[in-house]
């Protein structure tokens, strides 16, 4: 098993790995980045704990191979925190008391993150709809609603 | 997970002289939605090489081609969902595809992949049978062409050498005088394989009598297929709640006559009778 190099930009930086190929996103992210809010839970692409965001798009980055992550752009929940503090969708997850264990959190974030960036004033359908790839197994999902609703309102101001 | 060497070929024609030179050891992976979990499993004893067609943009398209629509296999289900052309010409797929799954998986997952798994609940297949799709395949010395219903030996397992890719999936467009649908039965909301899926198609005459009727019922039969014996009850008839009735009893005893009878029966045989009759009143707009 020949170990592949590849590129990738994580958090607006750009790294150059040497990885084994059968090494998942999921795995180059925790393990040689260093990226922990990215969670393996199932790690069948069924519970969205490993959720990031991919070239603009959510995916499980336990269903990623890390040579077809070649030269692509990944955000993780780390990405989210500036200068000015917690992003607002941060802030609405802690204010609606929407983290229990909080090992689902990352993923929701980052699945909200992209929800809302294609309908920043969803019902709560739709946020059912955006977040159904990720399950909260403290099952807080109506605390989980109130948030993402919460944060669009906060990002719409 | 499995050990592999993974190769990434930088077009299509490379693609397929890899998979032609380490045919019989080699695997493509597109999405990696159902791959990367059999890989987990170690399932593939005899796998040296891993083919990832993911960047690949020759193999992702959706366009219109005079009277047909055309789908590069790796297309992802999401591209489907938000295609207008598949939208407005084969609204059953739209349907279909949108059932797959979770955003993440159908962000990454792809018709192709849906294809080669070959899994009879497969919610992009179904529609599929109903468009009666063709599939186009390639190796790296000759093409050729199958219908889908002809491209199952059984459940999981589609009739492609081990040097041919599938490269596309076409079917004619349908006037807006076909009324379709999809029916998916699961066992909760979200992330959810189907229990029993079912794509309809059906056009009226101007003496309302059913021109075209196609029906595709999944996940209750080894390989997915019309059921041309339950059409030919309806077709050229004036379509009533009572043919209706005799179609959906036939399309039970028929899984029944191809599935066996199981530990599931007494549930899908009602189920699946009650689904057609529902879809059928749709597309043939029986009150």
């Amino acid at each position: 098993m020949q170990k592949i190099e590849i590129n990738l930009t994580v958090n607006q930086r750009s790294y150059e790995l040497k990885v084994k190929p059968n090494k998942r996103l999921l795995d180059v992210l925790r393990n040689d980045l260093n990226f922990t809010g990215v969670k393996e839970g199932c790690g069948i692409g069924e519970c969205g704990a490993c959720t990031v965001i991919m070239d603009g798009e959510i995916v499980n980055s336990c269903m990623v191979l890390a040579g077809q992550a070649r030269d692509s752009e990944i955000i993780t929940v780390e990405d989210l925190e500036s200068e000015n503090g917690l992003h607002p969708i941060q802030k609405a997850f802690i204010d609606a008391g929407a983290v229990q264990c909080g090992f689902c959190t990352p993923g929701m974030i980052l699945s909200t993150l992209n929800l809302l960036k294609e309908n920043s004033n969803p019902t709560r359908s739709e946020i059912k709809d955006g977040l159904e790839g990720n399950f909260c197994r403290c099952t807080g999902y109506k605390q989980i609603i109130d948030a993402v609703e919460l944060a669009a309102e906060m990002m719409r101001d | 997970m499995q050990e592999f060497n993974f190769l990434q070929p930088e077009n299509y024609r490379e693609a397929l002289n890899l998979l032609n030179e380490y045919h019989g050891k080699s695997k493509i992976i597109a999405g990696g939605t159902d791959l990367i979990v059999d890989l987990r499993k170690e399932k593939y004893t005899d796998l040296k090489y891993l083919i990832d067609i993911s960047k690949l943009d020759e193999l992702e398209y959706i366009k219109e081609d005079g009277e047909y629509i055309k789908i590069g296999s790796y297309t992802n289900h999401k591209s489907i969902t938000k295609s207008d052309l598949v939208n407005k010409y084969a609204k059953i797929l739209t349907l279909g595809c949108s059932e797959i799954g979770s955003p993440q998986i159908r962000n990454r997952g792809t018709i192709g992949g849906n294809i080669i798994t070959g899994s009879p609940c497969a919610d992009s297949v179904t529609p599929l049978v109903a468009l009666n799709a063709i599939i186009v395949i390639e190796s790296k010395e000759q093409k050729r062409e199958v219908p889908i219903e002809e491209f199952y030996e059984g459940p999981y397992r589609p009739k492609i050498k081990a040097n041919e890719l599938l490269k596309e999936v076409y079917f004619k467009k349908l006037d807006n005088s076909y009324q379709g649908d999809f029916i998916k039965v699961k066992r909760r909301n979200a992330v959810s394989k189907a229990r029993i899926n079912i794509a309809a198609l059906g056009k009226i005459d101007q003496a309302g009598k059913v021109f075209d009727i196609r029906l595709a019922p999944g996940s209750i039969t080894p390989k997915p297929q019309r059921f041309k014996s339950v059409e030919e009850l309806v077709k050229g008839r004036e379509p009533d709640n009572e043919i209706i009735e005799k179609m959906g009893q036939k399309v039970a005893e028929i899984m029944i006559d191809k599935s066996g009878y199981r530990w599931s029966t007494e549930y899908k045989r009602p189920v699946i009778r009650d689904l057609t009759k529902r879809i059928l009143k749709t597309v043939l707009e029986v009150e």
